[in-house]
């Protein structure tokens, strides 16, 4: 396989994962968050560790859509 | 597992593969419409080659040397970063922001380009190749990932999705086979949404089940994960139409 395909699979999943910089780097953090606080806590309340990830998730969603929002607006304005 | 058990279970992927299997069948007919059926059909044959040979490699590999915490973590993470990113790119197509997915202008804008890269009379067609190649491995490796969110469960679920995508291949290559022309019937910006969202639960599962968390009622809390994805993705479409009234159509690359 040469090096010119291999570089085009690994732009191909590149691609598939990283779309948005910055949604990606939220959900990196967000997922280190999770891990963060499973590594912490004890057993019972290790099963919220999920519902955290989840509530994360959708304020990063959330606030991404926002930006892309008002990112948009502004190119409507100048046309 | 029975034949009407495997079919229940098959069709989630099933749903989620055949939207992949239109987009790419989309191209090929591009191309061979445009230049002739040899190549795009070779460079099919090669995506799907080396596809089977990237997942036959890393997937035997990730499968037989992580440990099963961790494959769950790594595999739930994978879902994330694949899943949110559809589900935002759906969100922005239904508030109008980006453009919603039309095959039929995907196909004449395609064919308009592989016209003006000029016909090849003699030998064999690179480009033709080369462009089915590419839109092959593309949508082929988001059903890779597909199978892999819907068959982590275990050997039953993984081989219900791989029937599942495999039946959802032949039933469009097919069905574009038949119909020589974009299929514009499939609901694609609506199945990408749902596929984007349903993604994006089974990532949050995995990943915390990869942490050693037990969620209320096992896999039945996907549908309760799903639903809070699907509504907050609708009150970002709410709150999108709002900021960016009248759902101005924006071709800005950089939202």
């Amino acid at each position: 396989m040469s090096s010119g395909t291999l570089t085009g699979i690994w732009d191909t999943v590149w691609g598939l994962l990283v779309e948005d910089g910055s949604l990606a780097v939220g959900i990196v953090a967000a997922l280190a968050v999770t891990w963060l606080a499973a590594a912490l806590l004890a057993d019972p309340q290790r099963d919220q560790v999920g519902w955290l990830l989840l509530a994360i998730l959708v304020v990063l969603v959330v606030l991404n859509a926002r930006a892309a929002g008002h990112s948009a607006r502004r190119a409507v304005a100048k046309g | 597992m029975n034949l009407g058990a495997l079919a229940v279970a098959a069709l989630p992927a099933f749903i989620a593969s055949a939207v992949e299997f239109v987009e790419a069948t989309t191209i090929i007919l591009a191309v061979g419409v445009t230049r002739g059926w040899r190549a795009p059909l070779y460079g099919t044959v090669a995506a799907t080659i080396t596809l089977a040979i990237i997942i036959a490699t890393l997937g035997v590999t990730i499968v037989t040397v992580v440990p099963e915490h961790a494959l769950k973590a790594f595999v739930g993470a994978l879902l994330l970063l694949f899943g949110l990113r559809w589900l935002r790119k759906a969100i922005l197509r239904f508030a109008g922001i980006v453009a919603l997915h039309d095959e039929e202008r995907v196909y004449l804008k395609e064919v308009a380009d592989l016209r003006a890269r000029g016909e090849t009379r003699t030998g064999f067609d690179r480009i033709g190749f080369i462009v089915a190649y590419k839109a092959v491995l593309l949508e082929g490796t988001e059903v890779a990932f597909i199978v892999i969110a819907f068959g982590a469960g275990g050997a039953a679920a993984l081989n219900a999705a791989v029937v599942g995508a495999i039946a959802a291949g032949l039933f469009v290559i097919a069905l574009g086979a038949a119909l020589r022309q974009p299929l514009t019937m499939v609901p694609e910006n609506w199945m990408k949404f749902g596929v984007g969202a349903i993604l994006s639960a089974f990532g949050v599962f995995w990943f915390a089940e990869g942490l050693g968390a037990e969620w209320p009622g096992d896999a039945l809390s996907i549908l309760a994960i799903l639903a809070i994805f699907l509504g907050a993705s609708w009150l970002s479409v709410k709150m999108l139409q709002g900021i960016v009234p009248g759902g101005a159509e924006v071709v800005a690359k950089n939202v």
